[in-house]
C-alpha cells in the first residue's frame, strides 16, 4: 500500500524510528515557519537527497511520489495568484470580466504563490523521508514511546493491520459481485456497493469476535504489549538534523538580507 | 501411558441454548499427536476453546497431567500458558503488522524478562522456519507463512499441549506437508503433546497416533488410525470417509475377494500389503 512497500526496503529500515521522526518534524517545522520559498526549496532538496542517499530509495520513486501532490498544489495556488484587483492597481497581467470586475496577477501574489508551493513541497519531502524509510509498525511503536496515549497507539496498530485484511475481503466481494453482473448499470452499482459495505461491516464485526478470542487464548488481559525487534539507535541522525536545520536557517537569513 | 490432558463428561452449552458438547471424555497422551475428527459443526472448535479456558465448561471436568483444571479467573493465565491454541485462520490470530512483534505477544504476556522473550522468539522462529520473514510485514506473507508465524506465536509460550484447529485447511499440498513435518518435529524433538482437528482423512494415518471421532458434540468412536479405518461404516455415519488408500484396500477385499489387510491406510503400508498379496499369488 503506497509508501509502505518502500519503507520495508529502505536502508534505514533497522534504524530506530524516534530519531527519524525528530529529523522529519524538525525540518518540517522550520520549513513551514520560515515562510520562505528558498527554505522550502532547500528542504525539498535536502530531505529528498537524504531519502535517496541514506534510505537508498531510487530517485525515480521519490520523484513519482513528489509528483502526486503537485496537482492539488496547483489547484490550491490558483486562487492565491489569480485574484480580483482594485481598479488602477499595477499588475503583471489583468483582464476585465464582464466589463466590470478586474482580475489579474500581481508580482506580490505571484511571489506568495511561489512561496506556498515551495514551502508545501519542502514539507512533503520531509514527510516522505519519514514514510519512505519507516515501516508503520515502527512509527506507532515510536509514538508509544513518546507518550502518545496507549489506547490511541493500539488502535492505530490494529486499524493498520486489519486495513489489509478488510481491503482484501472487500476486493473479493467486489469480484464476486462483478462476476454476477453487479455493476452493469449505475443503479445496480449503487445497490451492489451498498451490499458490499454492509456485508463488510458484518464481517468486521465477526472478525473482531474471533480476533478477541485468539488474543485471549494467548494471554491478552487488556493491553497489546509486544517486544519489537532490536533496532540500531541511530543517534547520528540528530547530527543530520542539526546540519539540515543549520542550512535551513542560513538560507532563511541569506534570503532576508538579499531581499533587503 | 502418561496422559497430558483428559476430559471427563465435558459439556458445553452456548448462551443461545445450543448444546455444543455433551459428555465428551477423551485423553491425549503425552508426546503424541491426537486427532479430533468430525464434520463441520461437530464441536471441535468449541472443545478446544474449553480446553484452554476461553470458554468455561457447563459440565464435566478437565485434567492436566492428572490435576483438575480450575476455571477460576486467577488460574486462567496459567491454563492458557500450558495449553496453546493455533487458530484455523491465521488472520484471526495475527493482530500485528510486524511478524516479530506478533510472535513476542504471548511471551510478553507471561511477564518474562526481555532477554528471555527475545530468546524464545528467536527459537520459535527457528523451529517454524520463519526467521527469514522477521523483517516482513504480516500482510506480505503467504497463507502458509502466516500459519507458521501463528504457530511460532503459540510456541513462545512454551506450552505443554499445543492445539491446532484444522492446521492444514486452505494450504497447498506443499504447505500441508511442511506443516505436517513441523508438527512431527515438535512432537519428536520437544516431546510436545499435540491435539488437532481435521477432516482430511488421508492425513490421519500419517500423523495421528490416536484419534477421536466427534459428532454433534459427542465422542462417537475412537482408536488408532489403523483401528478406525477397519470400521468404515462408523466413519461414514459420522460424515467422514476412509482415507483413499484404505478405500482401495476395502475395494480389493470386498469387490475382488483378495485377502487384503484393511488397516493399510498409508502408501507405505499399502505397498507392503500389495507386494505380500502378489507374492502369495505367485506361490
Amino acid at each position: 500500500m503506497g509508501t509502505d512497500r518502500y519503507a520495508y526496503a529502505s536502508r534505514l529500515r533497522r534504524v530506530d524510528a524516534v530519531p527519524k521522526l525528530w529529523l522529519t518534524l524538525g525540518s518540517l517545522v522550520l520549513c513551514i515557519s520560515c515562510d520562505s520559498a528558498a527554505v522550502g526549496l532547500v528542504t525539498l532538496v535536502l530531505m529528498g537527497a537524504l531519502t535517496v542517499a541514506l534510505g537508498g530509495q531510487k530517485p525515480a520513486v521519490l520523484l513519482r511520489f513528489l509528483r502526486l501532490p503537485l496537482a492539488f498544489l496547483a489547484v490550491g495556488c490558483l486562487p492565491i495568484v489569480l485574484r480580483p484587483l482594485p481598479a488602477g492597481e499595477g499588475a503583471l497581467w489583468a483582464a476585465e470580466l464582464f466589463g466590470r470586475v478586474r482580475w489579474g496577477i500581481t508580482a506580490e501574489y505571484l511571489r506568495m504563490g511561489l512561496m506556498v508551493v515551495c514551502k508545501a513541497m519542502g514539507a512533503v519531502a520531509a514527510m516522505y523521508f519519514l514514510s519512505l524509510n519507516t515501516p508503520m509498525t515502527d512509527l506507532t511503536q515510536a509514538l508509544g514511546r513518546l507518550h502518545v496515549p496507549k489506547l490511541l497507539v493500539e488502535l492505530m496498530e490494529l486499524i493498520y493491520r486489519f486495513l489489509f485484511v478488510f481491503s482484501d475481503t472487500a476486493r473479493r466481494i467486489r469480484v464476486a459481485q462483478e462476476s454476477r453482473l453487479g455493476y452493469q448499470t449505475p443503479r445496480r452499482s449503487l445497490r451492489s456497493m451498498g451490499e458490499l459495505v454492509s456485508s463488510l461491516f458484518l464481517r468486521a464485526w465477526r472478525q473482531a469476535d474471533r480476533s478477541y478470542t485468539a488474543l485471549e487464548s494467548r494471554g491478552y488481559t487488556g493491553s497489546l504489549d509486544t517486544l519489537p525487534a532490536l533496532r540500531t539507535p541511530g543517534r547520528w541522525l540528530y547530527g543530520v538534523l542539526a546540519a539540515v536545520a543549520a542550512v535551513q536557517i542560513l538560507t532563511w537569513m541569506a534570503e532576508r538580507s538579499w531581499l533587503q | 501411558m502418561s496422559v497430558a490432558i483428559e476430559t471427563r463428561e465435558l459439556s458445553y452449552r452456548y448462551e443461545d441454548g445450543t448444546q455444543a458438547l455433551e459428555g465428551v471424555s477423551l485423553k491425549a497422551e503425552r508426546g503424541k499427536v491426537t486427532g479430533i475428527l468430525g464434520g463441520n459443526g461437530a464441536g471441535k472448535s468449541t472443545l478446544f476453546l474449553n480446553l484452554n479456558g476461553v470458554l468455561t465448561p457447563s459440565g464435566g471436568e478437565v485434567f492436566l497431567t492428572g490435576t483438575r483444571v480450575s476455571y477460576d479467573r486467577r488460574d486462567l493465565p496459567e491454563l492458557r500458558r500450558r495449553v496453546g491454541i493455533v487458530f484455523q485462520d491465521p488472520d484471526d490470530q495475527l493482530f500485528s503488522a510486524d511478524v516479530y512483534r506478533d510472535i513476542s505477544f504471548g511471551a510478553v504476556n507471561l511477564g518474562l524478562p526481555e532477554a528471555e522473550v527475545r530468546r524464545r522468539v528467536e527459537e520459535a522462529m527457528e523451529r517454524t522456519g520463519v526467521t527469514h520473514l522477521r523483517e516482513k510485514p504480516t500482510h506480505a506473507l503467504s497463507y502458509g507463512q502466516k500459519k507458521r508465524v501463528a504457530i511460532a506465536g503459540v510456541l513462545v509460550m512454551e506450552p505443554e499441549i499445543m492445539i491446532l484447529d484444522e492446521p492444514t485447511a486452505g494450504l497447498d499440498p506443499q504447505g500441508v506437508s511442511e506443516i505436517l513435518r513441523l508438527l512431527l518435529s515438535l512432537r519428536d524433538h520437544l516431546g510436545m503433546t499435540i491435539l488437532l482437528s481435521t477432516h482430511d482423512m488421508d492425513l490421519v494415518p500419517l500423523y495421528c497416533d490416536y484419534a477421536y471421532v466427534l459428532r454433534s458434540g459427542r465422542v462417537t468412536d475412537q482408536g488408532s488410525p489403523e483401528e478406525l479405518v477397519c470400521r468404515p461404516e462408523s466413519l461414514r455415519a459420522n460424515q467422514l470417509r476412509l482415507p483413499r488408500v484404505a478405500h482401495l484396500m476395502e475395494i480389493l477385499a470386498e469387490e475382488d475377494g483378495l485377502p487384503a489387510d484393511r488397516s493399510a491406510a498409508t502408501i507405505g503400508a499399502a505397498r507392503k500389503e500389495i507386494l505380500r498379496l502378489l507374492k502369495e499369488e505367485a506361490k
